[in-house]
């Protein structure tokens, strides 16, 4: 995503705050509230990207060079997460980098506590895995 | 202490590095569980997310101190009853006007379980609907797997509680009660619709799946009382065909939604 794209993604989701504003009940927590609807700008706007970029022909692709860690080194935390599902990337960014518990996770993203939980074990196996075949090279 | 115990507390600590004597005996002589938990503590909050988890709570705190709701949305519970009330209006409505012959010709226990799974089952979507209608609420039925859950739990118990029979004139049958329920069902849908507008549904296919079947059930629930036919595979097809066509629906309406870019609702 440019800088831009990202811009245009935040003007959309106070706009989008302030429209719903009426739904958000006292009492109930703000944080999941305001991630539940940002969580909805960013599916859209990445839904509208991917229909705009099917009708475009890219102009030049560069080639980023891969940082490999070194031999006993722990790859870093966004390369790993970078291979896991979306659905699985999303719960664990939301966990472990922004800090939030799992009943606001389970709030932000529409789902249930058990589906986020289950989610984030998935995700730790698949990383187990990763940091085993990393090890093994 | 197991992998799985690290796992879960891993879950619990957030971002907290602290560990009980217990875990820390565990991750010292497992490396897998090790390496995992280096990683993840060393979760950088540049990832994705600039904002560090601290200056989130003061954004939350600040929004909260000055958020003063603006014709602020009717409780949960004020929306489930408001739902229930118009699938009670509406399957009441089609069972004056086709009448309850079919009570005569079912048993006690096939009319009370048939009939009080489907008001059980539209109970459940009105609660999850009510859920919908405010980002960020609680779920504690995935909106998207309710409306799956009730059409294949009615499928079972109506295989269950009536017979296979063969039957004449299968379709003819099935079309009479389809075009008998389907308008009822129908009309539920303006109100419910109405009503859903109010609040913000993150999710247009998922909500339009749910209330469509909701919708669908009090047609499919005047049908049954109406109809003395107790084949199975016409109770499947035509009164249990009718809600789950009408769940389709529902489901292109918010595909459509979507498509038009207006996923989120204003009132």
């Amino acid at each position: 995503m440019t800088r831009d794209c990202a811009d245009d993604l935040l003007q959309d989701t106070w706009l989008r705050i302030h429209r719903v504003r009426h739904t958000y009940r006292r009492g109930e927590p703000v944080l999941p509230w305001v991630y539940a609807i940002a969580r909805r700008a960013k599916i859209d706007g990445y839904r509208r990207a991917r229909r705009i970029a099917s009708r475009e022909t890219p102009m030049q692709q560069i080639e980023l060079p891969a940082h490999a860690p070194r031999p006993g080194q722990l790859p870093d935390f966004e390369t790993l997460i970078a291979s896991l599902p979306e659905s699985q990337r999303e719960v664990i960014t939301m966990l472990k980098v922004s800090g939030l518990t799992l009943e606001e996770t389970a709030r932000a993203t529409s789902s249930t506590v058990g589906a986020v939980k289950q989610k984030a074990h998935r995700a730790y196996e698949r990383l187990r895995g990763l940091l085993q075949t990393g090890e093994n090279r | 202490m197991t992998c799985n115990h690290i796992e879960d507390a891993l879950l619990a600590n957030g971002k907290s590095r602290v560990w009980s004597a217990e875990h820390g005996a565990h991750l010292n002589g497992c490396k897998s569980c090790r390496r995992l938990a280096a990683v993840l503590a060393a979760a950088s909050p540049d990832v994705e997310a600039p904002v560090q988890p601290g200056t989130l709570r003061e954004i939350e705190r600040v929004l909260t101190a000055d958020l003063h709701p603006v014709r602020g949305i009717a409780p949960k519970r004020q929306f489930a009853v408001l739902l229930i009330a118009i699938f009670v209006f509406f399957a009441g409505l089609g069972v004056l006007r086709l009448g309850w012959r079919g009570l005569t010709v079912m048993t006690a226990f096939q009319a009370s379980a048939m009939l009080g799974a489907l008001s059980i089952g539209a109970i459940l979507l009105a609660w999850s609907l009510a859920n919908q209608m405010s980002p960020g609420s609680l779920h504690r039925l995935s909106p998207a797997s309710l409306p799956i859950a009730v059409t294949i739990t009615l499928a079972i118990l109506a295989a269950a509680l009536f017979r296979f029979e063969q039957e004449d004139q299968f379709w003819m049958r099935s079309w009479q009660c389809f075009r008998l329920g389907m308008p009822f069902s129908l009309l539920a849908a303006i109100p419910t619709w109405f009503a859903l507008r109010r609040g913000a549904f993150l999710s247009p296919r998922t909500t339009g799946l749910g209330a469509g079947l909701f919708t669908g059930l009090a047609g499919a629930l005047a049908i049954q009382i109406r109809c003395q036919n107790l084949e199975a595979a016409h109770i499947l097809v035509s009164h249990l065909g009718m809600a789950v066509l009408a769940s389709i629906l529902g489901w292109i309406l918010g595909l459509v939604i979507e498509q038009a870019g207006t996923g989120l609702r204003r009132s």
